[in-house]
């Protein structure tokens, strides 16, 4: 697999299968395969008609910068090709999609501690990484956390990462604003960066997204869903945490924020149980609050939290197919039979509106 | 260091002037403010067309400073109304990094009150230049704002616009020390097939018109209009004085038409040949943009000599706190007696916006003397400080 060149004529993929559909549902993403040396590949397609002119301009840079980083952590760019009015950008398959996508399909109540210890352990290499080249990603979250069939963990996302070298200096503090019209990682970003003000943020800002990914994937529900957006801000801004969900602390009878009538007490109890029954080791809780700290001066650096003890034991990436069955990766030989959505999907493209089942999953 | 004192003489003073019962009084009169999907802050400024508030878009959490207009005082402007829809118009169709972005348009009918949403900005280049003790910026910062103003400029220029009216009070700075050129209401846009880029009116601040103007000329360039003026902001930033002055208009312009300008020799030669390029009295022979920005004091970066100018608090608040969250405070929270520690601090926001109006107004030798004044107060609103500028983390 390494050693193909992946050429930039559409001709030679042939798509196969719908794969997911981006959250920002500016782009598609398929299955194909590449003819030339017969592998499967992820087939990114965006419609530049749908986006903002502000919002293609992610897209463009983030092309030019996927295209300057290497790192096992990293989502590779293999090709990127504008082909009719679309850009595509060719993508290795990640076979178990996001990690967010895992934990919706399969852990509705969240992943096991150990998969997230190496998702976790997998996400803060790639931010060493990114934060020397410096970079800050600015949308770690879990449908950003990609899981290949081998159980390799990459992040993607980096439409909306920043550079921290501007006008010919190493800027000690950022200020800009991720600028998207959708704004769909708000719910990620840590306090500093969202308060906006001269302070401004460094590359610590990703460890908080860090704190928030973890505590997405061990509760199973997205963060601050269902909390209006300026509360989830004053919040923030206050230190008031919502933390990973377990026996130490839940809190019976207390119904949680955002519930909305009878319909969801069944399933209510349901997670509550659950919650009430587990625990998550000490060492989870602590790692989690180091991130979440919300003054960024105290919290620490991608490089010092690698040296904690919840990572020293984190399972390699070898043991994730293991830690997420019964979730299944896609490889050749089991392609998700969607033949009618992907046929329908085409013609839906011509008729310019879709209206398949959205899954929370993007590059 | 004069300016940090400055600081604090405000500071006291308006510790000086905190009265309890206005604490309460305050605190029924603040209750949030929804248009649109924007959630209203506080006054960042005000000029004769009407207020620029802070807003906060509700659904990006991205801060939005908001100008409103109010039809009743347009009408009193002269051209009020068409320069308010020629800005529109052309911010609509701008795009440059260095020219302030029109995010989003609202009109009240009722209120008769129109809402112009643009990029959150810090501050004002004007602002920044006088909350210094001589006025002025050291030379580098001076340059890193001027390149910016030329990029800008380059853009409007480019894009067949004369701006008309520039100088350091339309010259705004965000977060991240951009420079924006704003306020288009008097710029002009040239005709898409016009021959060349004459123009024949001008309405901008008279300090920074050049001499063709002075001199009541008919017609004249107008891309050399914004060189001049441009120039005289150079001049402004890196003196801290004017090359033209006079007691009323018509001597300024009389000085101004002779156009005899003093540039102080013990600027960098570079910069004294800069400066005579673009204050050059006739039109024909002013350095043109594309020269300005090959120029070697343009090209060269200065060393980092002395202290940056930073910009000024407002209301006292150093770090320029989104002065939406009391209000958000106020709309999630609601009476919750929690929220009265915010309540203080925006009722001190006030109290300081009063003091700071009448810092403008009384000179540096009244205001220190009222900090002799009332020790035992000072202590008590001291605390409600204390917790003021503690509430964001």
């Amino acid at each position: 697999m390494e050693k193909v060149t992946y050429n930039t004529n559409s001709d030679d993929y042939q798509i196969c299968s719908l794969f997911a559909q981006s959250l920002t549902e500016v782009a598609v993403v398929y299955i194909a395969r590449h003819i030339p040396s017969n592998t499967l590949v992820a087939y990114k397609k965006y419609d530049l008609d749908k986006m903002s002119a502000e919002d293609a301009e992610l897209v463009q840079d983030e092309v030019i910068l996927m295209r300057q980083l290497n790192h096992s952590a990293i989502l590779p760019l293999l090709s990127s090709f504008v082909a009719d009015h679309k850009v595509v950008c060719i993508l290795p398959l990640m076979g178990y999609g996001s990690a967010a996508d895992v934990m919706l399909r399969h852990f509705p109540t969240g992943l096991p501690e150990a998969a997230i210890a190496t998702i976790m352990k997998a996400v803060l290499q790639a931010l060493v990484y990114l934060h020397a080249k410096g970079i800050i990603h600015r949308a770690v979250r879990g449908s950003h956390t990609l899981i290949s069939a081998e159980g390799n963990v990459v992040l993607s996302g980096l439409r909306y990462a920043c550079p921290v070298i501007s006008a010919g200096k190493w800027q000690r503090k950022m200020h800009s604003y991720p600028a998207s019209i959708m704004a769909p990682n708000v719910n990620w970003l840590s306090p500093e960066l969202l308060k906006q003000n001269l302070e401004g943020y460094d590359e610590r800002s990703d460890i908080y997204s860090v704190g928030i990914t973890a505590c997405e994937l061990a509760n199973g529900i997205a963060p601050y869903q269902g909390v209006s957006k300026t509360l989830m801000l004053i919040e923030k801004v206050q230190g008031i945490l919502r933390p990973l969900m377990d026996s130490s602390t839940y809190i019976p009878r207390v119904p949680i924020e955002g519930e909305n009538g009878a319909d969801m007490c069944q399933d209510d109890d349901d997670y509550s149980s659950i919650i009430a029954n587990r625990t998550f080791s000490n060492a989870f809780h602590n790692v989690t609050e180091l991130c979440l700290e919300t003054q960024d001066h105290l919290r620490p650096v991608a490089k010092d939290l690698l040296t904690h003890a919840f990572f020293k034991n984190a399972a390699p990436p070898a043991a994730l197919p293991r830690l997420l069955y019964p979730a299944m990766p896609i490889l050749q030989d089991n392609l998700p039979d969607n033949q009618e959505d992907l046929e329908s999907m085409m013609v839906c493209e011509k008729l310019y509106s879709l209206a398949i089942d959205p899954v929370s999953w993007d590059f | 260091m004069l300016s940090g004192n400055n600081d604090e003489e405000q500071d006291i003073m308006f510790f000086h002037r905190v009265d309890s019962d206005e604490i309460i009084y305050q605190t029924e009169k603040k209750s949030c403010k929804i248009i649109g999907k924007y959630v209203m802050g506080d006054l960042l400024g005000e000029g004769s067309y009407g207020k620029v508030k802070e807003m906060l878009d509700s659904e990006t959490l991205c801060r939005r400073a908001v100008k409103i207009l109010k039809k009743r005082k347009l009408r009193r402007i002269p051209n009020g109304e068409q320069n308010v829809q020629r800005e529109i118009q052309l911010l609509k169709t701008l795009r440059h990094k260095n020219v302030i972005e029109l995010v989003d348009v609202m009109y009240n009918p009722e209120k008769e009150k129109m809402y112009l949403v643009m990029e959150y900005c810090v501050g004002v280049l004007q602002d920044m230049l006088e909350s210094t003790s001589n006025k002025k910026f050291p030379n580098w910062q001076a340059h890193w704002y001027f390149i910016q103003l030329m990029e800008g400029l380059q853009y409007l220029h480019s894009s067949g616009i004369i701006h008309k009216d520039i100088k350091p009070g339309n010259l705004l700075i965000t977060l991240d020390d951009t420079l924006k050129i704003s306020d288009l209401g008097v710029a002009e846009a040239l005709d898409r097939f016009a021959p060349d880029d004459t123009c024949y009116t001008s309405q901008g601040s008279p300090a920074f018109q050049p001499p063709e103007i002075a001199n009541g000329m008919e017609k004249f360039s107008g891309f050399k209009v914004d060189i001049w003026s441009s120039g005289v902001t150079l001049y402004n930033l890196v003196t801290g004085k004017y090359p033209f002055e006079g007691e009323t208009i018509f001597k300024l312009f009389e000085c101004i038409g002779q156009g005899d300008v003093v540039i102080p020799e013990e600027l960098e030669d570079q910069l004294i040949d800069l400066l005579k390029g673009m204050l050059h009295k006739d039109p024909e022979f002013r350095i043109p943009l594309e020269n300005i920005i090959r120029h070697p004091w343009v090209i060269r970066k200065p060393p980092k000599t002395l202290e940056r100018v930073p910009i000024p608090p407002l209301r006292g608040d150093e770090l320029h706190t989104m002065t939406v969250l009391p209000y958000l405070y106020d709309y999630h929270y609601g009476d919750q007696s929690s929220s009265t520690q915010y309540i203080s601090e925006r009722q001190l926001n006030e109290e300081n916006k009063i003091s700071m109006q009448e810092a403008c107004t009384n000179n540096k030798g009244s205001s220190s003397k009222k900090t002799c004044k009332s020790d035992g107060r000072q202590t008590s609103c001291l605390n409600i400080r204390k917790l003021a500028t503690c509430h964001p983390s």
